[in-house]
């Protein structure tokens, strides 16, 4: 009986002295936070994924806090935390739009002009450091450096070629970093598709010719026809995002060019779904030319 | 809210294969490489644990309304080191030479990872009777790893299973040199590792994905 | 000198020979979930072992003053209630306050550092939950206070030094141990593991390999001893 006593006792003690311990210490040692961190903290996605360009999610409260970070950095959450942020930090949010990555390649494995066989490291990284696997040294090699890196499973090698699966991509930016030739970039989404540019090639006329069958020829022809969007660099067009407008008509430019590279890419519209829903398709949609635009016929 | 939540016999099932806690959840793994060098000191150590995670989710789920969020996973390690008690204590009345056997290992299950994740995952938010589904299928998923582990090191490593001959050893006049490395760290690592690559396999190839991947 | 000798093969003997990792198996579930990379392996080390010094101190104390048979706390509170001070035992209790002892001290450390060495927090900070339950701490303390000199009720114990080495010789082998699994895995990532093997099972087959590598030292400390002549 009186063992059982005394250890309840002893329990009992040690109880109370480490609820007093541990009381003083909690108020002893308080750490002051601004409290504006924690409410962040509580509004960011927690994904720690980077997008953001800080360490994790709690690194990002507390640059916005601390540093005075924009509060849109986080592109996983998009619109709705930047408002959440902006509401705690008392700033006005203006509203920007979703950054989705593009791959600016859309050259299929049979469309390319391929070299000799590649028995090196299966990296993009490794192989771009030989000159690649095929004959266009500005493609995408479809080893995978950028499925690797996405945390989302957002981005595929298909056919040699690197499809972004528009329906789960965040944004986060992991498959532009991964990428060494930088043919993947971030641009802004006024719409759920929108028209990209989806070649690199920085060669010209025959060059492009000789290493793949659908490569940009640098014709400038989509210059001469809408010279305030497209600006040609190096044999190249580039589309400029702050003017671009989805409701522009572009079907002239789309048949003007003659490799047919300027593609919509982006979540599919009711038309794709409807055209190949008999189809036996993988889980993630691809940009269909043939679907997205009524007149442009495939000449290729 | 509650019908969100599997029922009791989801839980018992989920906790034999797709939910297993060793190989899928890859918690508890301290016993599984210690005390599998036979299947009988397997079959013990599962049993322990399977009695003290029955008590403890059952005792858990029962109290869940006085849980203190931030006081929760002391009060869960508190209980489940009382009922590990007893059962060692149990264990050292009735089985004592698997008692001394176990040794150290019989009060790490204190802080195995199991019960601590199954007060939390599941007693802390469900029922008595989901949360003892729960505890069940649990112990039989950590008793089937456990003697699947312990089958093979004890086969491999003695060339017996539960004390019965399997493959004569040579000593015992047989042919089979038995693989000592087996009974020692080194093969309880190697086939925890091999058999867990097993599993994923099989669990790859079930649940093979339509179209590329 | 001779008890020097003896420290001296009981580190070497708690750190190498008898692993924590490699011949106990506790600690597997951080070695496998934080051997990613070499500077988180490291920290956890670290956080290990200064716990496991924590720990075993405080326990230590608990178990020499309150809890086993014949301790002096004990004795002196049951005489006072009048019953015979020589016959209580409180070994019962020692898992229960082990753990509690070792859960409050974590608390009380994480607090102290937060607030007087954010930078070590912020190097080790967020291990110490996941160190209240880590198998390793309950073991040394199991380990210290279960020794046959403690539980005999003998006044020859384990006396404070010994029990402390132990503990963070034994942490600094788990240190040990989780380093090289972190250089390990730094260059598995390069490797081309079966699809079925990667993550945990190749850890595992790798710590099979690195437990037979650490076989090799068995018998290392009686010899030494030998050499020294005990």
């Amino acid at each position: 009986m009186t063992m059982i006593l005394l250890a309840g006792a002893v329990l009992l003690v040690l109880a109370i002295g480490a609820a007093l311990i541990l009381g003083w210490a909690n108020v002893a040692f308080r750490v002051e936070t601004d409290p504006r961190i924690d409410a962040i903290n509580a509004v960011l996605p927690g994904a720690n994924c980077g997008g953001c360009g800080c360490v994790g999610c709690g690194d990002y409260a507390a640059a916005v806090v601390q540093q005075g970070m924009a509060v849109n950095q986080c592109t996983v959450g998009g619109a709705s935390v930047a408002t959440a942020i902006g509401r705690i930090m008392g700033v006005d949010v203006k509203a920007s739009w979703p950054q989705r990555p593009v791959v600016h390649c859309a050259a299929t494995q049979e469309q390319r002009l391929l070299r000799a066989e590649y028995r090196g490291e299966r990296t993009c990284a490794a192989a771009n450091l030989v000159g690649g696997l095929q004959g266009c040294i500005y493609g995408c090699m479809g080893l995978g450096d950028c499925t690797h890196a996405c945390a989302y499973d957002a981005i595929h090698v298909k056919d040699g070629l690197a499809v972004v699966d528009y329906l789960k991509c965040v944004g986060c930016g992991a498959c532009v970093r991964a990428c060494p030739r930088n043919i993947i970039s971030m641009i802004p989404f006024k719409a759920d598709r929108v028209l990209a540019v989806c070649c690199s090639n920085k060669d010209f006329g025959l060059e492009v010719k000789a290493v793949c069958k659908v490569g940009c020829i640098g014709c400038k022809g989509c210059e001469r026809l809408m010279p305030d969007l497209f600006k040609i660099k190096d044999n190249l067009p580039g589309i400029d995002y702050e003017k671009y407008d989805s409701a522009t008509d572009f079907a002239p430019v789309l048949n003007k060019c003659p490799m047919k590279r300027l593609m919509y890419v982006g979540k599919p519209t009711p038309r794709d779904l409807e055209a190949t829903k008999d189809q036996e398709l993988p889980k993630e949609a691809r940009a269909d030319f043939k679907t997205t635009v009524d007149e442009t016929e495939w000449r290729g | 809210m509650a019908d969100s939540q599997p029922t009791a016999a989801e839980r018992f099932v989920n906790g034999i294969l797709p939910e297993n806690p060793i190989f899928r959840q890859i918690l508890g793994t301290c016993p599984t490489l210690a005390v599998t060098n036979g299947v009988k000191a397997a079959l013990t150590m599962a049993g322990a644990v399977a009695f003290v995670l029955v008590c403890s989710n059952l005792l858990v789920s029962l109290i869940r309304p006085l849980l203190k969020p931030h006081l929760r996973i002391l009060v869960f390690t508190l209980t489940i080191a009382a009922f590990v008690t007893i059962a060692d204590r149990l264990l050292a009345a009735y089985m004592y030479d698997m008692s001394k056997q176990l040794g150290p290992y019989i009060p790490l299950i204190i802080v195995n990872c199991i019960i601590i994740a199954r007060c939390e995952i599941c007693a802390s938010k469900q029922g008595p009777l989901p949360a003892l589904g729960d505890a069940l299928g649990q112990s039989l998923g950590f008793l089937l790893a456990l003697t699947a582990m312990a089958s093979v090191r004890e086969i491999l490593g003695a060339g017996t299973w539960l004390g019965l001959t399997v493959l004569a050893t040579k000593e015992n006049g047989g042919w089979f040199d038995p693989w000592s490395i087996m009974l020692l760290p080194p093969g309880a690592f190697l086939v925890f590792g091999l058999l867990m690559g097993a599993v994923n396999w099989y669990s790859a190839r079930a649940s093979k994905p339509v179209g590329p991947a | 000198m001779d008890h020097l000798v003896s420290l001296l093969l009981l580190a070497l003997s708690t750190a190498i020979i008898n692993n924590f990792v490699f011949h106990y198996f506790v600690g597997i579930c951080p070695y496998i979930g934080v051997s990613r990379r070499v500077d988180m392996a490291f920290g956890m080390g670290a956080a290990v072992t200064f716990v496991m010094g924590v720990a075993s101190f405080l326990s230590w104390m608990v178990t020499y003053f309150v809890l086993r048979p014949g301790a002096s706390l004990t004795a002196w509170v049951a005489g006072l209630a009048g019953a015979d001070a020589g016959s209580m035992d409180l070994s019962i209790l020692k898992y229960a306050v082990y753990i509690f002892v070792i859960a409050s001290a974590v608390q009380f450390v994480e607090m102290y550092l937060r607030r007087f060495f954010p930078p070590l927090y912020k190097a080790f900070g967020v291990f110490l939950p996941l160190i209240t339950t880590n198998c390793c701490i309950l073991f040394a303390c199991l380990e210290i206070g279960t020794d046959k000199r403690m539980t005999s009720g003998s006044p020859d114990f384990w006396p404070l030094d010994l029990a402390l080495v132990y503990a963070l010789c034994g942490g600094m082998g788990f240190a040990l141990a989780i380093t090289i699994m972190a250089g390990i895995r730094e260059e598995l990532d390069l490797c081309d593991v079966p699809k079925a093997l990667r993550g945990p099972s190749i850890v595992l087959i790798i710590a099979g390999i690195l437990a037979m590598a650490f076989l090799g030292f068995a018998g290392v400390d009686t010899n030494i001893g030998k050499l020294l002549g005990r």
